[in-house]
């Protein structure tokens, strides 16, 4: 079964310019219906207004970071069970398994291509 | 170490040996101070002109470092320095993201064109590759911002350099950081924040992959290897 490209999902990144990037090729990868968030604080406003189908967030963002996001997301019963991608620079390895620790469906090291993250969502949503 | 005079002592004990009464008067506390001020005239003296001179000692030091210092020409590092070389970075910034921009909004262009018409689509296409080729020419002017910056970055260590040389300023390694900094650090430790790392340094996507894949713990205790 394909990945269902309908549902919405929330780009959280504190450069416009990555949000941009990653939200076309979402687009290239038919997900029209992209929401924006430029860190943790006003994404969990958003996830608390919609229910999002997946989450791709970074980590180094002020004043809530992904991973402090990523924690609350998991803690709230309402939304614990989004799926959650990291796609950060951040890339030691304590990074890695804190992420997959707290919760984390699958993580992007920057830079990356459009190939890995198709991958990466297929991963999640079992394809 | 300078004693007082064995004479003088002599004469204040004897004084004191003298006067043991009940009923001291105000004369007899001024002639022990008298007696006391003598007999400690001349250690007093000695310990002066030691203090005078261990205190010009610290002074010339003070004055040494003083003029050091100002070779340091800290006012012109704050004034001209560390400004210049700020709006540099902010100016790398701008070209940056303006390049960028123009070149992510020829790629949409392109992505979004109608392709039914081959020529209309290949003007277009031939148009906006110019233009993301006019954008990549910021890193040629990026590339000597940057460089101005390395060259401030080099001046401010050779002139640090040459003060703690010639103070021999050893790292004081035990030095308490700010509060500022404690609280910096505290984030960065709890949010295990690290930044992006060079490369060869930080994990690869192969190596986040095995973590996420069905061996992924012992991909795990690899990567502790």
């Amino acid at each position: 079964m394909a990945v269902d490209t309908s549902m919405p999902v929330l780009v959280v990144d504190d450069y416009k310019t990555m949000i941009r990037i990653i939200r076309n090729l979402l687009k290239q990868l038919g997900f029209n219906d992209v929401d924006e968030a430029s860190d943790g604080t006003e994404a969990l406003e958003r996830l608390k207004e919609r229910r999002y189908g997946l989450v791709i967030s970074d980590w180094n963002m002020e004043p809530m970071t992904g991973y402090e996001l990523l924690k609350q997301v998991r803690s709230d019963a309402s939304i614990g069970k989004t799926p959650f991608i990291m796609v950060t620079a951040e890339s030691k390895t304590e990074n890695v398994i804190a992420a997959k620790k707290a919760g984390v469906n699958n993580y992007i090291v920057k830079p990356f291509n459009a190939q890995t993250l198709k991958g990466k969502i297929d991963a999640v949503f079992g394809e | 170490m300078i004693k007082m005079d064995e004479a003088r002592v002599e004469k204040l004990a004897g004084y004191l040996r003298d006067r043991r009464i009940k009923d001291r008067s105000v004369g007899d506390v001024m002639a022990l101070a008298e007696i006391m001020a003598e007999a400690l005239q001349d250690f007093m003296q000695t310990f002066d002109q030691t203090l005078y001179h261990e205190l010009g000692e610290i002074g010339r030091e003070i004055a040494e470092m003083k003029t050091e210092i100002g070779r340091l020409r800290p006012g012109e590092i704050r004034s001209a320095h560390i400004p210049e070389a700020g709006r540099e970075l902010d100016a790398i910034v701008e070209a940056t993201e303006a390049a960028t921009h123009t070149i992510m909004e020829a790629a949409e262009v392109i992505m979004e064109a109608d392709g039914s018409d081959a020529d209309a689509y290949k003007n277009l296409v031939d148009a906006r590759v110019i233009e993301i080729f006019e954008a990549c020419s910021f890193q040629d002017i990026t590339g000597q911002r940057i460089g101005k910056v390395v060259e401030t970055l080099q001046a401010i260590d050779e002139r640090i350099s040459r003060l703690t040389d010639r103070l021999s300023v050893a790292d004081f390694v035990d030095a308490e950081p700010s509060e500022e900094e404690c609280a910096r650090e505290k984030r960065k430790r709890e949010l295990i924040l690290h930044g992006p790392q060079h490369k060869g340094e930080g994990v690869s996507q192969d190596d986040v992959d095995a973590m996420f894949g069905p061996a992924s713990q012992d991909d795990i205790d690899k990567l502790f290897d």
